[in-house]
């Protein structure tokens, strides 16, 4: 059995931080990067079903899309057990690309596996589109179940019955043949971490560093693709201010309730 | 990070006489253990508060003369030119870094024992002392009263010589010129008894001396207790308070408002299960905010939040923020609020350890949330400044979250180790703390003189802050739910491996006063408990409950305290002559032992339990064991004796050759693991490993600074320092 697991180095802000002087993004020097949170549970959930099927011949492989600095996220992920990673860049076409781009690349990667399943989380914590995995089942043409947050495999059968959790707390039971894309929500499972050892030895695994011409891809195609572009970043307009309550608590609680009542009634 | 403006205020100078204070940060008075004798000691611990932004720190009390001699307990002293070179040293310290720097003039009267220098105290009246163990004054006489008004301004005199900016006639704490004023001491009929001024006349006069003396060089303080608590037995705030401020107003240049007095001064140094921040405000607040001075104030309450100080500036309670053991807890609290860095400030958690070492009489001060307190001089550490270690390029697994293992990975993170695992078996981190936090809490309806049993809640600031450091440490990974065997460290793949799995509490009664178990304890029965099981709430606990307790410290009291507030009648026994004896140190004694009593707990020392079977406890006085006694029980709970979680450390250690072939290079073991004992010296453990961890052996601690006379040499110690390890704190002297 091969599993893929689609993985981000996502950017986290700094209590402050400054954008980038050509204001298309944040100034590198406020972001702590590390593996999507999400990513780290479906990451979880593939090291579990190789687990569960036991024996030699099964691999799980780290896809990521993202410049030199993601391959700390995917040597967190060999460490933790994958078996193989993949990283994706070009400085250009891949650099400025949206969600289609991203899904198209790694799409190609993903392929080139001829994996049984493939493995996303629901979404990123730094863009927070929640369409990356939905955008690469459709370019592979394999089915998809999003919001996964339970998971059985049936190796008798080839297939895998998975839950989402809808409105209301009403529970939606499905099973779906191989090879599928499921999208992961975090909660799933515990994540394990990598031991000193573990983190040495992650290294030694392969780790590939592909462009996009390496799986066949045109970047003049990919320009194309992208349905979105990034035209510039700004943080919001500040408002007409906050207002402070002073006075004793009581003074203060009347107030709040009063403002309460406004916003309720209004 | 850039401060916020809320918080400009805290930041503004502010004139003491001829002095200006650069903001309103500012250590009170407070007691060391350094004194005169310990000049490394006393100048590098002020100083480091003064290279963390307070505008002005104090020595502690400061004995004017060797009639006012406290020994065992340690004072400084200005007795003579010996002791102004040797506080001199921390004036310079101070200066170098901006503060102002205060000394607290001190004549304790009957309240000083002059055990070493065998003097004998005068005293208004002659009264045994209320805090002292059978010392009586000599009755001044107008001469005797004379003369130690000389001393008083004999002893200025060396102060300002000695650099010290901030003057104090101290009276606060009942001492000698408090003893004065109050009507418990003075029971005078000449011109210094009887009505308010002539109280008041002495310490009046004391000020002018000092003012005429050094006021033009020095500003003029004084510490004044607002409200003695005694009733209308002695100074009541709405009485004589306030008129005593009106009265000296004129001669001084600050007020350092107090209440209580030195028998019971946790009312003014007030633990955190019973008082909560800010707590004096009732008493202390009434003074500027009527408005009954022109002068500035300075007053504690054991503040830590930044809000809390913009409120009380702003309410008039305070013109500037005193502290105590938030300054020990965090010397660099003003910094890390000017730097907007509020999740960096250390809080102090109230547990009054750092009092506990003065109450004792002689060991420096410590402090459970700062472990560098004290260790400034003589070990060289700085709260905020760690160089990287010589073997960073090592991996260290710490096995254990709890107080010992956070603060070794904390310290470890900071000395720049290129990886530290701390892995903890619980879900959260903080080990005991976690539960311990829990307890002490009674009903907390009723007022217990002052304050309510609120209980350990404020020790989970242990955690929370090294919680928030943890995070921020990339070379630090944290790992919960994870318990660790053996083969699991010997793969993990560290070259340093600490042990810090803490300790438990013995299951068979085993204890610290017979050496044996008890016969019958069994606390895997139903009705018989640990008091971890007692937080855990998984026994069913039965109406009477029976809280044996041979330890000493807190937990049988607190056990005791948790149970009774819940509606169960409780007894709780101790070989001891009290309960919760190192409770007498901390100050939290007197009020638990209010709780206690409103709660109707049987109290039993030199008691001890001989034997359990269920529905009853049988014991036996101690002084006499046929004088037996049996307690119908439905419940017991056993604080015992605590035994360390080593086994892992033993297994570990048991096979060097696999710790070699699988390039473990060493194995320590930390904290409650390698021995119970206080969490305060549990951090310290954690710490002082983390400190040393690139010594020769640093299982073993290096030598520190002793600062003691060497025979037939004028210099002190200095030559130790080549045993020590780098400094982090600037060029020791």
């Amino acid at each position: 059995m091969k599993i893929v697991v689609c993985v981000k180095q996502v950017a986290a802000l700094d209590d402050e931080f400054e954008l980038r002087e050509d204001g298309l993004g944040v100034d590198p020097d406020s972001l702590e990067r590390d593996l999507n949170e999400w990513d780290s549970f479906s990451l979880e959930a593939a090291l579990q079903l190789r687990e569960q099927v036991g024996g030699d011949g099964h691999e799980v492989v780290a896809v990521t899309v993202g410049d030199e600095e993601a391959e700390d996220a995917l040597l967190g992920c060999l460490a933790r057990g994958a078996d193989r990673a993949v990283r994706v860049w070009d400085e250009d076409v891949l650099a400025r690309g949206d969600v289609l781009v991203t899904a198209r690349a790694l799409a190609a990667a993903v392929s080139r596996e001829e994996p049984d399943l493939v493995l996303c989380g629901v979404q990123s914590s730094d863009a927070v589109n929640g369409a990356t995995g939905t955008a690469v089942a459709g370019l592979l043409g394999l089915p998809r179940v999003a919001v996964v947050k339970q998971l059985e495999f049936d190796s008798a059968a080839g297939t895998v019955t998975v839950a989402r959790e809808l409105e209301g707390g009403l529970v939606e039971r499905l099973r779906i043949a191989l090879p599928a894309l499921l999208t992961i929500q975090t909660g799933i499972n515990e994540p394990g971490y990598a031991t000193l050892r573990a983190i040495k030895q992650a290294r030694e695994k392969p780790l590939e560093a592909l462009e996009p011409s390496d799986l066949g891809l045109d970047p003049g195609e990919l320009e194309r693709v992208a349905g979105a572009r990034l035209e510039a970043m700004a943080p919001p307009e500040r408002g007409a201010g906050a207002e402070m309550l002073e006075g004793s608590p009581a003074e203060q609680a009347n107030r709040i309730l009063e403002l309460v009542r406004e916003r309720v009634t209004s | 990070m850039a401060r916020d403006p809320k918080y400009d205020i805290l930041f503004e100078p502010i004139q003491l006489g001829p002095k200006t204070l650069k903001n309103r940060f500012y250590q009170v008075p407070h007691c060391i253990g350094a004194g005169s004798e310990k000049p490394g000691f006393q100048a590098y611990h002020r100083g480091m508060k003064a290279e963390g932004g307070w505008g002005a720190c104090c020595t502690e009390y400061c004995s004017i003369h060797p009639e006012s001699d406290d020994t065992s307990r340690v004072s400084a002293r200005i007795w003579d030119e010996g002791d102004v070179r040797n506080l001199a040293a921390m004036c310079d310290k101070l200066h170098e870094h901006g503060a102002l720097a205060g000394i607290e003039l001190w004549y304790g009267g009957p309240h000083a024992p002059c055990m070493e220098s065998r003097a004998t105290p005068r005293g208004p009246s002659q009264i045994a002392s209320d805090f002292e163990l059978n010392i009586f004054p000599r009755y001044m006489d107008q001469d005797d009263i004379d003369t130690v008004q000389q001393m008083y301004v004999d002893a200025a005199l060396r102060a300002r010589d000695a650099g010290f900016d901030i003057v104090y006639v101290y009276g606060a704490h009942a001492y000698l010129p408090f003893q004065f004023l109050s009507p418990f001491y003075n029971r005078r009929t000449d011109k210094y008894g009887g009505s308010f001024e002539n109280r008041a006349r002495f310490w009046r006069e004391s000020l002018i001396k000092v003012r005429e003396a050094v006021g033009d060089d020095c500003a003029i303080a004084s510490r004044f207790a607002v409200d003695h608590l005694l009733g209308p037995t002695s100074i009541e705030v709405g009485e004589d308070g306030i008129r005593f401020v009106e009265y000296c107003d004129d001669v001084v240049d600050l007020w350092d408002f107090t209440v209580g007095d030195i028998a019971e001064w946790g009312q003014n140094a007030g633990p955190s299960r019973f008082f909560e921040e800010n707590h004096e405000a009732p008493y202390t607040g009434q003074i500027k905010a009527g408005d009954h001075t022109n002068k500035p104030v300075v007053g504690v309450g054991r503040i830590t939040n930044p809000d809390t100080m913009v409120a009380i500036i702003k309410s008039g309670q305070y013109d500037i923020i005193g502290a105590a053991r938030p300054s020990i807890s965090d010397p660099f609290l003003p910094n890390k609020i000017d730097e907007g860095r509020l999740d960096d400030i250390r809080e102090c958690i109230g547990c009054n350890q750092c009092i506990s070492r003065w109450e004792i009489g002689g060991p420096p001060m410590v402090c459970t949330q700062n472990a560098t307190a004290g260790e400034e001089y003589r070990r060289g550490w700085h709260p905020e400044k760690f160089h990287k270690a010589d073997n960073a390029d090592k991996g260290v697994l710490i096995v254990g979250a709890g107080p010992a293992g956070m603060e070794c990975a904390m310290v470890l993170g900071k000395r720049g180790m290129s990886a530290v695992h701390l892995v903890e078996a619980e879900k959260e981190i903080g080990g005991s703390v976690n539960w311990i936090s829990q307890l002490g809490h009674s009903d907390g309806k009723e007022n217990l003189f002052r304050g309510t049993a609120r209980g350990l809640g404020e020790w989970k600031r242990i955690v929370n802050y090294r919680q928030i450091q943890l995070d921020k440490l990339r070379n630090v990974e944290v790992h919960t739910n994870s318990r660790l065997t053996a083969q699991d460290v010997l793969e993990y793949g560290a070259e340093i491996v600490v042990i810090a799995t803490g300790c438990h509490f013995a299951t068979d009664g085993m204890n610290a006063a017979t050496h044996e178990p008890i016969p019958g304890a069994d606390t895997s029965l139903d009705w018989q408990l640990t008091p971890d099981q007692v937080v855990a709430g998984s026994k069913k606990i039965g109406k009477r409950v029976l809280v044996l307790e041979n330890e000493a410290y807190y937990m049988g009291a607190s056990v005791a305290q948790k149970l009774a507030g819940e509606g169960h009648e409780v007894s709780l026994l101790t070989q001891a002559g009290d309960i919760a004896s190192y409770m007498e140190y901390t100050l939290e004694a007197p009020m638990l032992h209010r709780d206690l009593h409103r709660l109707g707990v049987g109290i039993h020392p030199y008691t001890m339990v001989e034997r359990l079977e269920q529905g009853v406890a049988h014991a036996y006085n101690v002084w006499n064991p046929e004088h037996k006694e049996q307690f119908e029980i439905d419940s017991v709970v056993l604080c015992t004796a605590r035994i360390s979680n080593d086994e892992l450390y033993r297994e570990l250690k048991s096979d060097k050759a696999r710790l070699e072939q699988e390039g473990i290079e060493a194995v320590y073991v930390i904290g409650g693991a390698a021995a119970p004992r206080m969490i305060v010296d549990s951090i310290f453990d954690g710490h002082r490993l983390a400190r040393e961890i690139d010594s020769p052996h640093p299982e073993m601690p290096l030598p520190f600074i002793r600062e003691r006379r060497l025979w037939g040499e004028t210099s002190n110690d200095d030559y130790l320092q080549q045993l020590q390890a780098a400094s982090d704190v600037a060029s020791p002297v």
